[in-house]
């Protein structure tokens, strides 16, 4: 069943079609992998699913319904969570206020109860702690609960805003280069957490990757796009096979 | 050294961390309630600005410091508070509605004001809070049949019932009451949701969306409830002052109020009260000293306000995290002591800051 359907989904900027008739669905509980070279469109597509950016046409569908013109919020309600290329992390913020502020579509208490802080804040805001707790185990993030982003190591930070994401319990995860910047130990152990977050959390990722290791590696299907067309989908061996794909990465 | 042990969720939730703060706090509580009775007039009524002080510096600190969005007229809504409880309690009004009233009138001009914050951010934003206030100012002079224009109100003492708040010492805990609330009820979003979602709005607006944070409506609380609170401050200002006018909210008010939360230390509550005990207690030092000081110094009309923006200058170029953060640092030495390594307390710069998405 497909959890996400992108239909001929177009948008410019001034005279350049960053996304230009695109098509494609991700299916319930893979994991999805877009490539393609710098100026493909493959993180406009992102900020098109998330709606920073209007769609021009098309449509995106997400668990049978309509997004095109849901608010960027209610698109995080309805359990589309992300990460952002260049890290988008709360600076200022511990890892662990950053991680409860995946919480917050779940919170349901009002502004009065939260000033007074009623008990059901109090209970709420423990059950979102232990929710957290099993996120920081996931990902090993004990030792940087208390820690501010602003003085951690690139690498943990990819990590955090990886499980930012997953503290909002999405549906669909999208994952902008998870593994830039990282070294190669960390990159192993993401993708363990890659299989782990599809088979343990049974989340569906959409990633976005350059490193075609990793994405042979997880991907059930890989999709590659350039100059904001969908180039090929199948398998990662067929499209690293696909004279299409090996022309727009080396030139005619 | 100092090893903090968290046993339970509870640790990172509750008002008081440690047991030793509950008997520092609670020594602070009874400094405040018995210590009054034995103070002259004079430091009563220097408490009483604290008080206010300390309220519209939360107000203030819960806007810009917390949720990020900058006000350069905030002695508007001090005004509006003001203005309300005076004119509500000339009409008959008991002193704890018209407190009330005030701060409901604050919070939805703060609403209205919040508007084009939507759109509007940094410099563009203090701007137009700056022209808001303006235009508050000329209301207050042109509405003449309500404000008695720019000759302003006397204002009655406070009362309720057959209670009223005669000597400084009533005043005094009457504010003291009001500011406990306040930064209680702040303290309380702080660590909340809501809170913890303006300061997602501050550090990042998208990654906020991206969360599910709905960014109109966590700014506008947040200038709904900074808006109330400055307005709650203006009506215990007319009460202590007695007499309002138009032209005592300036610009010079809403300044002094980012001063207070600037050199207080920006994101922190006790910061506020370091910042608002500094604000009250500047002039009278300066107004002290000035007898020792040459006479060109002395005599300069605009004396405070250097030694205002001396400070400020001071305080965001050599320690931009205000007394609050000098106080954390002395702490943190003697926590330390005698393993303190210089510069361990350094921030450091941040290299990954998102331009784009």
């Amino acid at each position: 069943m497909d959890l996400l359907a992108i239909e001929d989904l177009s948008v410019s900027f001034g005279g350049i079609r960053a996304v230009d008739g695109a098509s494609f669905s991700v299916r319930k509980g893979e994991v999805f992998s877009i490539i393609g070279p710098n100026g493909a469109g493959k993180t406009t597509v992102f900020n098109l699913i998330s709606r920073i950016f209007d769609v021009d046409s098309g449509r995106i569908m997400f668990n049978g319904g309509d997004i095109t013109r849901e608010r960027p919020h209610r698109v995080a309600d309805l359990g589309i969570a992300r990460t952002f290329q260049n890290i988008n992390l709360f600076e200022n913020g511990t890892v662990l206020e950053n991680l409860m502020l995946g919480r917050y579509r779940h919170d349901r208490t009002s502004l009065w109860q939260q000033m007074l802080f009623t008990p059901a804040v109090h209970r709420e805001k423990r059950a979102d702690r232990a929710k957290v707790e099993e996120i920081i185990e996931l990902l090993e993030l004990e030792k940087y609960r208390d820690s501010r982003i602003d003085g951690l190591a690139y690498g943990v930070r990819k990590v955090v805003e990886i499980g930012r994401a997953l503290a909002t319990a999405p549906s669909l995860l999208l994952l902008d280069e998870p593994s830039s910047g990282l070294n190669n130990e960390e990159t192993n152990d993401l993708t363990f957490w890659i299989e782990d977050i599809k088979e343990d959390l049974g989340v569906t990722i959409l990633m976005i990757e350059h490193d075609m290791s990793l994405v042979t590696s997880v991907s059930d299907r890989v999709l590659a796009m350039n100059a904001g067309r969908v180039l090929a989908l199948g398998s990662s061996s067929e499209i690293q096979a696909n004279p299409d794909v090996i022309a727009a990465y080396l030139g005619e | 050294m100092e090893f903090v042990k968290k046993t339970d969720y509870d640790y990172d939730i509750r008002l008081f961390k440690e047991r030793r703060d509950v008997f520092w706090y609670g020594l602070l509580a009874l400094a405040l309630l018995v210590g009054p009775l034995f103070t002259p007039v004079y430091f009563l009524t220097l408490g009483v600005f604290v008080g206010i002080y300390v309220i519209a510096g939360a107000g203030l600190m819960l806007l810009s410091g917390y949720a990020g969005q900058i006000s350069l007229g905030h002695a508007a809504f001090v005004a509006v508070g003001a203005y309300t409880s005076a004119v509500l309690q000339h009409w008959g009004v008991p002193f704890p509605l018209a407190l009330i009233a005030s701060g409901v009138l604050a919070a939805a001009i703060g609403l209205i004001v919040g508007i084009p914050a939507l759109r509007l951010h940094g410099i563009y934003l203090a701007i137009a809070t700056l022209a808001f206030a303006f235009i508050i100012a000329e209301i207050l002079t042109r509405w003449e049949g309500v404000t008695n224009g720019a000759s302003g109100i006397m204002v009655k003492t406070m009362s309720f019932g057959g209670w009223e708040a005669r000597t400084s010492l009533d005043k005094f805990y009457v504010t003291l009451a009001i500011t406990v609330l306040a930064m209680l009820a702040i303290k309380n979003l702080l660590r909340s949701p809501a809170g913890l979602a303006m300061m997602a709005v501050r550090d990042s607006e998208t990654a906020a969306q991206a969360l599910g944070v709905n960014l109109a409506r966590t700014k506008l609380t947040a200038f709904a409830i900074s808006a109330a609170l400055t307005g709650l401050a203006g009506a215990l200002y007319g009460d202590i002052i007695r007499f309002i006018s138009p032209d005592q909210f300036t610009i010079g008010m809403s300044i002094e109020l980012l001063v207070l939360i600037f050199i207080g230390g920006i994101g922190s509550l006790h910061g506020v009260v370091y910042g608002a005990i500094f604000v009250v207690a500047l002039p009278q030092l300066i107004a002290g000293i000035k007898d020792y000081l040459p006479a060109y110094i002395a005599e300069q009309p605009g004396l405070q306000s250097a030694v205002y923006g001396f400070l400020l200058l001071f305080f965001i170029l050599v320690e931009p995290q205000g007394i609050f953060g000098i106080w954390q640092k002395i702490k943190f030495y003697f926590t330390q002591f005698p393993f303190y390594k210089k510069g361990e307390l350094r921030r450091n710069k941040s290299f990954a800051k998102a331009e784009r998405w």
